[in-house]
């Protein structure tokens, strides 16, 4: 009875990698595409490496493009990659990085952190097995890289703040500079959320003096919660509202969903992040009178490429992380503003086999000079005063 | 043996008093709380946990949980929107995708139903693990390519539609929920369930197909999940491995609000359904009222044990014992 009662806490460790295992399978499908093989330096061992590339879920497009960038690096590297899928939690991502870790390979890492306070314990151990690990999105301010030493390579980012500030203008220019708009921020305490708020309110402040925020409602990235607070804030407001800000894609397709319900899609506009496939489709389409007016690009399989990239020339040997400049350390990559005037440019970026063109582009050029993502700046994220 | 007519009588009045008291107080908060609009908003958000609550009701009653809820509803929502008209694949079968995703919501359920009942394992550990079965064949059926979406106007809209002045996935709601009353009050099995809530050896010793109850009550649990699945994907427009997200700490705790006892032998699907009402309005009335965000959860938490401690006044008897 003692050992049965252990086989749901087995169960959901045994599925999940099982189900990671499938789909790492499945996604890895199409290894014969491979191309763009790196020379590696002499002395590099290829087999003593492993690629690891944590992300947050497997269900959100944004974490299923940073695996299929790290797919292609490995691909191009032609060392073994494992995925880790933290399933939203913090100790999962950190026992699973820890289990990778003990099989004795030194890993080349790419994190997608959970929570800013996963990233001290991750680097620890990555530095203890020998290996390079690049962060992305969230770590502690004070928790720098050139402190660290060589093995924490570099902490990478889009910064929140021009995202906030991309769609506060693309939506502010569709209404002509004058009307109410409602925001949908993500988890209310995350980073990512708060930058890209703090963004979007300083732009208003700063050059909409006509534009009324009416309220925000966090919405946790949840696109039903989105669809829900939507719902809630059209009873509370009717017509008074002329935009919808959302901090990313998936509270947007929620919350346009609500508004089409209420019949007023065609009267309102939106703008938000991530240009998933689905509002680009919409767009395109012209949903809801253009409803979308603006929208940022960048994208999860450049991130994860750009990471492992940075951290691939540390572990060869190629780049000495402390000798780097402070931006290259702690970087913020470029963050393209998408209206339906350009988005046309940015289609490219989406078709088959894009991740593994950008991988190759990166290889040779840099990974601090590709576009559509070059670096343009770095240090810690300063919130503008709103 | 518990008195059960002294318990019938002393019926939801508790929870039934907070949820006025609740709705008065929003409405003068903000008046647009009352209006129609409003409660046709209330009703399509009630309508998802509203089905799901009917089974974990079912499943709480006899003493046992099911943690599968999100798992389910995310399996069953990914195979219907595959199979009905959808931006992904033109797999569209019609009717039947309702019959596979339900089918899938049925087996999900049956499957945590027979190892807790047969094998004995707790069902808190096995939901659990049939939790991720269900959230794992979503992610495999979701893949990594386009999200699906509805492209059938009639599907998308048919949960918004008005139906004498109440949304369509409301009825839907209701009709189950209805059913729910009927099959718990007025069947044998219903009767059995609470039954083994209350003490599951005597009930054996009288001769009731125990083991065959709990399954079904899983698989009926199950099949409910998927069907919220369905109408949260319609909702949405959208299929999402996650559509369920969240969903399980709003039927579960719904459920002990309305007076349905963790331990078994308690409660009702209507105490349930009350309590779902009671969590959706205090939502909904909270950002109504303009609520600060940073003080909404304090809030909610805070109005939240008022009316819990509401509810439980009237049956505080000096030997009741709660777990």
């Amino acid at each position: 009875m003692k050992s049965l009662s252990k086989i749901g806490g087995t169960t959901r460790r045994t599925f999940t990698a099982i189900v990671a295992a499938a789909m790492i399978a499945g996604l890895g499908a199409n290894d014969a595409m491979a191309q763009a093989k790196i020379e590696h330096p002499e002395g590099f061992n290829p087999d003593e490496w492993v690629i690891v590339a944590s992300v947050i879920n497997t269900t959100n497009p944004y974490m299923i493009s940073n695996i299929e960038g790290a797919e292609a690096m490995a691909r191009a590297t032609g060392i073994d990659l494992e995925i880790v899928n933290s399933n939203n939690s913090s100790q999962t991502s950190i026992s699973s990085i820890l289990a990778i870790l003990a099989s004795g390979k030194k890993p080349i890492m790419f994190v997608n952190t959970v929570a800013s306070s996963d990233a001290p314990p991750i680097v620890d151990a990555v530095k203890q097995a020998g290996g390079y690990v690049t962060i992305w999105w969230n770590k502690p301010d004070e928790f720098k890289p050139q402190h660290i030493g060589d093995n924490f390579v570099a902490f990478q980012k889009h910064t929140g703040v021009d995202s906030g500030r991309c769609g506060a203008q693309a939506l502010a220019d569709a209404l002509g500079g004058k009307g109410n708009v409602i925001l949908l921020p993500g988890v209310q305490d995350s980073t990512t959320s708060k930058t890209r708020v703090a963004g979007f309110k300083a732009e208003i402040n700063e050059n909409y003096p006509e534009i009324t925020i009416l309220e925000e409602r966090p919405s946790n990235w949840d696109p039903q919660l989105g669809a829900r607070n939507a719902k809630d804030l059209i009873v509370k407001y009717g017509d008074q509202i002329n935009g919808v800000w959302s901090a990313d894609d998936g509270m947007q397709i929620g919350a346009m969903q609500s508004f089409e319900n209420a019949g007023m899609l065609d009267k309102v506009k939106f703008s938000s992040d991530g240009l998933y496939p689905k509002t680009l489709e919409d767009i395109i389409s012209g949903r809801g009178d253009n409803a979308i007016v603006g929208e940022t690009f960048h994208r999860g399989y450049m991130a994860s490429a750009i990471g492992l990239y940075t951290a691939y020339l540390a572990a060869s040997g190629q780049i000495v992380p402390s000798e780097l400049e402070d931006n290259k350390r702690e970087s913020f990559f470029k963050l393209s503003c998408v209206t339906p005037a350009n988005y046309e440019q940015y289609l490219q970026y989406d078709e088959p086999g894009a991740p593994d063109a950008f991988v190759e582009r990166l290889i040779e050029t840099g990974p601090w000079d590709t576009e559509p993502v070059p670096l343009i700046g770095g240090g810690v994220e300063v919130l503008p005063e709103s | 043996m518990r008195n059960l007519s002294i318990k019938n009588l002393s019926g939801p009045t508790g929870i039934l008093a907070a949820l006025v008291v609740l709705i008065v107080l929003f409405s003068l908060l903000n008046p647009r709380f009352a209006s129609v609009e409003n409660l046709q908003n209330v009703l399509f958000q009630v309508s998802v946990p509203l089905i799901i609550v009917v089974g974990t009701s079912l499943v709480i009653q006899m003493g046992s949980i099911d943690l599968s809820v999100e798992g389910v509803m995310g399996a069953a929502g990914m195979a219907w929107i595959l199979l009905s008209p959808n931006t992904r694949l033109e797999g569209d079968i019609g009717v039947w995708a309702w019959f596979v995703a339900l089918g899938l919501g049925l087996v999900l359920g049956l499957i945590t139903g027979a190892i807790y009942a047969k094998l004995k394992v707790p069902s808190f550990v096995v939901s659990l693990g049939t939790w991720y079965v269900g959230l794992g064949i979503a992610i495999l059926l979701y893949g990594n390519a386009l999200l699906p979406s509805l492209t059938s106007e009639a599907l998308a809209r048919w949960p918004t539609q008005l139906t004498l002045g109440l949304p369509n996935c409301f009825w839907l709601a209701a009709v189950i929920l209805a059913a729910g009353v009927f099959v718990s009050h007025y069947t044998k099995f219903g009767r059995g369930l609470m039954a083994i809530g209350n003490n599951e050896p005597i009930a054996r010793s009288n001769g009731m197909p125990v083991d065959r109850y709990k399954i079904a009550a899983f698989a009926i649990a199950g099949t409910l999940c998927g069907l919220a699945g369905i109408l949260a994907t319609m909702q949405l427009g959208s299929g999402s491995p996650d559509i369920g997200f969240g969903q399980l700490f709003v039927v579960i705790p719904a459920a002990v609000i309305g007076g349905t006892a963790l331990s078994g032998g308690e409660g009702g699907v209507i105490r349930s359904a009350i309590g779902v009402f009671l969590l959706i309005i205090l939502n909904n009335g909270l950002v109504l009222a303009g609520v600060d965000p940073d003080y909404q959860s304090g809030v909610f938490g805070m109005i939240l044990l008022i009316a819990v401690i509401a509810v439980a006044w009237p049956q505080r008897g000096r030997l009741k014992v709660a777990k």
